[in-house]
């Protein structure tokens, strides 16, 4: 393994200040959980960071392993913070699987993405308020559009990152089709099971993930197959629809105000070293939720034709836009798919070290 | 040596003429005795035993109630020998030779058994066995302090000075402490200068000064001492004497000094570094394959922005630990004394950690990495020297102690290999402009002086001394004092540390006129001596055992003469004479007759 001195700087440009000072006792390894003999982390994550050995870092699952129940940075007798340096690892793949290389930028700039998220916000507001048309109309065009960029954008994530941790190293495909691999990456992504393997189980970070997790995905739902009209259709409180927003949005509002609140207390190591790009992730979920809901609630007391209800939907799109445009795509967005893709990378490297993995390769991979 | 006894001494002596009432105690020893050995049979057992006036048992002898007991039964019982069964006399012997002294009996009428290692802990499963066996070794110990005469330290008188052998460091400290402690101090150096290792540039831990600044300091003082006499360029061609009388010659031809005398030896050589041999970690196959002190000679001469080492840049460095320590037989090539340098020489970690922290505070760009075996930055505040080379970005790699690393030079670069407990035991590629070795610690040539004194070494070829807790910094050789790296590799503090301690223990011994020694040596009964001449051929301690003419009650007669000072006590004298002329006090062949007897009894 060659030896690469600049390495760790570079890692260190996504946060984990503290990690020099780690002298490879292991005893995060040992206090962590989730570490297992076929994914054993932090410590190896950190020497494989202290040496610069990159293709070893790029190419491994560990970090999505990890859920920062944060034992390891209170065990650590260094105070090298091994939890939040896994965290850094997070933001250094998410920026090294960004083709574009605007992750990176973001990540070691975040005054841009902060200031780019206002100004594409404020801007689509100004043009939506001067817009003359049926607004409506072009809202489900906008709507319309998100999942083709959506797609697109996860398409090449996933891609990478499996390139990067199974086919640079298997050489050929290998798919699992085992039906425990896919009900357990299924699980995983739908409730982060991992969250338990902690071995205090912080329920309440648990709960306000899930909470914005599943309020999100509804929130998706909901716009990506145009459920909502407010403009042309006065909703009742009683009906269905109602009752997916209502759970939708409060979800996002009442897990991404836990979230902040955390965030800004610092009283548990997870989220005591937040990145300028948690805040705004955080923060535009929050109004996303807040948004969605005032608009829906204006709609049922004051009808569509209200120029509030209009006001609010605008606002409601706009935060939508910026939050699509800036944010999906680049940076932390995307661990929502690497997390539950890890599990099952994790089981198809299982399999494919006993051949009974799906392979197949193909020509133009040597 | 003087004869008169002390008035003390006169009244202890005289209780021993009457008959004999010895007094026996069992010590139980918490349990590490009772627990296996029938204490209270073995009491009575000796109770009936001939001229055995008191026997008793007790949990601690050597407890202050224990020791009363003792004293008690000497002053109220008429004892006037006693016997203590316990531990080995290492531990306790002295304790209750005290206790004889406060009861005004002759400390030497004393002795001690050890039923603890030699029975009790060595037959743990035959209980009844151990019982038998210490009550036989105690009855022995009765024979044996029956015939025992009350005997008398002997007193030696004592010149007033150290000789202490080398300038470096700990010579000067050493001389200084003597100087301060009313000795008289010579340095009987051998180069042109005081310093020693010290003479060099480069950065010294834990003060971070110049090395030749902390030995500047130091010589000034010893110059500036009127107590201390300094030879320069002078060689030793000749040590001899005793404890409280040695004789140190010079060679003459360079006339700087002939003679020294004194009472004490410090001996104060030092160290010399481990030189690499061609090929080892790539030592000789570059220029750019250097040693610490190199590294640190040239390191200070540098300033400027960029490192410039042999007329080229260097973006990086490499420290490799354990340059000539912890060899292993087999995998190192052994030096010139055909062996291998097994011991760590525990200051080359935290001298090439401090080197790589400068490095680096010089030199921020440059990448730094640090081979190493065991990190062994021992010593106060020395681990924050590790602590801050990690935090200063230095890559460590830890190697198994029986794999050496791979050097090669390819176009000028250094490549090392090297397999990393720290990476999961991966083989590590690193490339390197420059390559620092830390070399470990030798022991100086000084085979002369160890000649001359009969020094003894230990087997990583340093002085010895006599135990590292209970005599440190002591020579066997009575009177001689180990300073410094003679004695083992040792840092600068420590050296100091152990050169103050063997200045001050030559002071203690040379504080009062005449030095007192165990009594413990050859006597000789001049009418019994036929004068064959057998017996100092005998002897290995020079000057100990002569043969001399002497007026034996009227007659002119050749007899053994001892010189108790010199005298070892060893009794190889005693085995050779024939018509048991010459016997060792304390020990005398009648004593061992006797001890035999009794345990052959039965």
């Amino acid at each position: 393994m060659k030896v690469n001195p600049n390495f760790l700087k570079e890692v260190k440009k996504y946060g984990a200040f503290d990690i020099s000072k780690c002298f490879n006792c292991g005893n995060c390894t040992a206090i962590c959980p989730l570490s297992a003999q076929d994914a054993s982390f932090p410590r190896k994550m950190i020497r494989y960071a202290q040496v610069g050995a990159e293709k070893e870092i790029e190419s491994s699952l560990e970090p999505w392993l990890c859920y920062y129940c944060g034992e390891c940075s209170d065990t650590c007798p260094r105070q090298a913070y091994p939890g939040e340096f896994m965290m850094t690892l997070r933001r250094y793949l998410i920026a090294k699987y960004d083709l574009t290389g605007i992750s990176a930028f973001f990540y070691r700039f975040p005054w841009v993405q902060n200031l780019l998220t206002i100004g594409i916000f404020a801007v689509s507001l100004a043009f939506f308020l001067s817009y003359t048309g049926d607004f409506q109309e072009l809202a489900a065009k906008i709507e319309l559009a998100f999942p083709v960029y959506v797609t697109l954008a996860i398409a090449a994530y996933v891609f990478t990152f499996y390139r990067k941790t199974i086919l640079e190293k298997a050489k050929k495909f290998v798919l699992s089709i085992n039906f425990s691999n896919i009900k357990e990456t299924l699980i995983h992504g739908l409730t982060q099971k991992n969250f338990a393997g902690c071995s205090d189980t912080d329920w309440t970070r648990w709960i306000a993930h899930l909470f914005v997790m599943s309020g999100y995905t509804l929130t998706l739902v909901i716009s990506n197959l145009h459920l909502l009209e407010p403009l042309k259709v006065q909703y009742s409180v009683s009906e269905f629809r109602t009752f997916l927003v209502f759970y939708a949005a409060s979800a996002i509002i009442l897990g991404g105000f836990i979230m902040m609140f955390r965030r800004a207390a610092k009283k548990v190591q997870s989220s005591s070293f937040s990145h300028s790009s948690d805040w705004l992730f955080v923060i535009m979920l929050f109004l996303i939720g807040l948004s969605t809901l005032s608009a829906h609630i204006s709609n049922i007391i004051l009808g569509p034709e209200d120029k509030i209800v209009e006001l609010l939907y605008k606002l409601n799109i706009a935060v939508e836009v910026a939050w699509i445009i800036v944010i999906v795509p680049f940076t932390k967005w995307i661990h929502i798919f690497f997390r539950p893709m890890a599990v099952y990378l994790r089981n198809l490297k299982k399999e494919e070290a006993e051949g009974k993995a799906l392979a197949f390769s193909l020509p133009f991979i040597k | 040596m003087s004869e008169n006894l002390t008035e003390k001494e006169h009244t202890v002596n005289e209780n021993y003429r009457q008959k004999p009432r010895v007094a026996v105690y069992v010590c139980h020893c918490g349990g590490n005795i009772s627990d296996v050995i029938d204490v209270k049979r073995v009491a009575q057992e000796l109770s009936k035993y001939p001229n055995v006036a008191v026997s008793r048992e007790y949990a601690f002898m050597c407890s202050s109630t224990g020791q009363d007991y003792i004293v008690d039964d000497i002053r109220n019982n008429g004892i006037n020998r006693v016997v203590v069964a316990a531990c080995s006399p290492a531990l306790h012997e002295l304790t209750f030779r005290g206790a004889l002294s406060r009861a005004g009996l002759n400390p030497y009428l004393y002795e001690h058994v050890n039923i603890r290692e030699q029975s009790s802990w060595v037959h743990k499963n035959d209980k009844e066995g151990a019982t038998v066996k210490a009550i036989a070794l105690i009855k022995a110990g009765v024979e044996k302090i029956l015939r025992q005469d009350p005997l008398n330290s002997i007193r030696v008188e004592a010149v007033h000075a150290a000789a202490v052998i080398g300038g470096g460091i700990a010579g000067m400290r050493a001389a200084l402490s003597c100087a301060d402690n009313g000795l008289e101090a010579v340095i009987i150096e051998k180069s042109d200068s005081l310093g020693g290792n010290l003479n060099r540039k480069g950065k010294v831990y834990p003060s971070n000064r110049q090395a030749f600044e902390v030995a500047g300091e130091l010589s000034k003082k010893v110059l500036s001492n009127p107590n201390i006499k300094v030879y320069l360029n002078s060689e030793i061609s000749f040590v001899g004497g005793y404890v409280g009388n040695f004789q140190v010659n010079g060679k003459k031809s360079d006339g700087k000094f002939e003679k020294v005398k004194a009472g004490a030896i410090i001996m104060a050589t030092g160290f010399d570094h481990y030189k690499p041999q061609k090929g080892e970690y790539g030592a000789g196959l570059s220029d750019m394959v250097i040693t610490l002190p190199q590294f640190e000679s040239v390191f200070e001469d540098l300033d400027g922005k960029k490192f410039i080492f042999g007329g080229r840049e260097i973006s990086s460095v490499a420290f490799m630990h354990c340059v000539g320590s912890r060899q292993i037989d087999g995998l190192d090539k052994p030096g010139k004394n055909g062996k291998v340098n097994d011991y760590c020489s525990r200051i080359c970690c935290t001298a090439a950690i401090s080197a790589a922290n400068r490095l680096k505070e010089k030199f921020p760009e440059t990448a730094i990495y640090d081979i190493y075996t065991d990190m062994r930055t021992y010593g106060m505040e020395h681990e924050e020297y590790y602590k801050s080379a990690s935090e200063n970005d230095i890559i460590f790699f830890r190697r198994p102690l029986e794999e050496r690393p791979q050097v090669e030079i390819k176009e000028g670069k250094i490549h090392i290999k090297t397999r990393d407990i720290l990476t999961m035991n991966e083989e590590m590629e690193i490339e390197t402009d420059l390559l620092v070795l830390s070399t470990g610690l030798m022991p100086r040539d000084i085979s002369d002086l160890v000649e001359y004194m009969k020094l003894p070494k230990s087997a990583d070829g340093f002085l010895q001394e006599v135990h590292p807790k209970l005599r440190p910094v002591e020579c066997a050789n009575n009177g001689i004092f180990l300073a410094g790296t003679v004695q083992g590799p040792m840092d600068i503090r420590e050296t100091l540390q152990a050169a103050n301690t063997a200045a001050v223990k030559a002071a203690a011994l040379l504080s009062a006129p005449d030095i007192p020694l165990d009594p413990f040596v050859a006597v000789v009964d001049e009418d019994k001596c036929t004068g064959c001449g057998l017996c100092p051929a005998e002897c290995s301690y020079e000057g100990a055992l002569v043969m001399t003419e002497k007026d034996v009650k009227g007659k002119k007669k050749k007899v053994a003469c001892v010189n108790p000072a010199l005298c070892k006590g060893c009794g190889a004298c005693a085995a050779v004479c024939q018509p048991r002329a010459i016997n060792v006090a304390g020990w005398t062949l009648d004593q061992f007759d006797a001890m035999v007897e009794a345990i052959a009894k039965e």
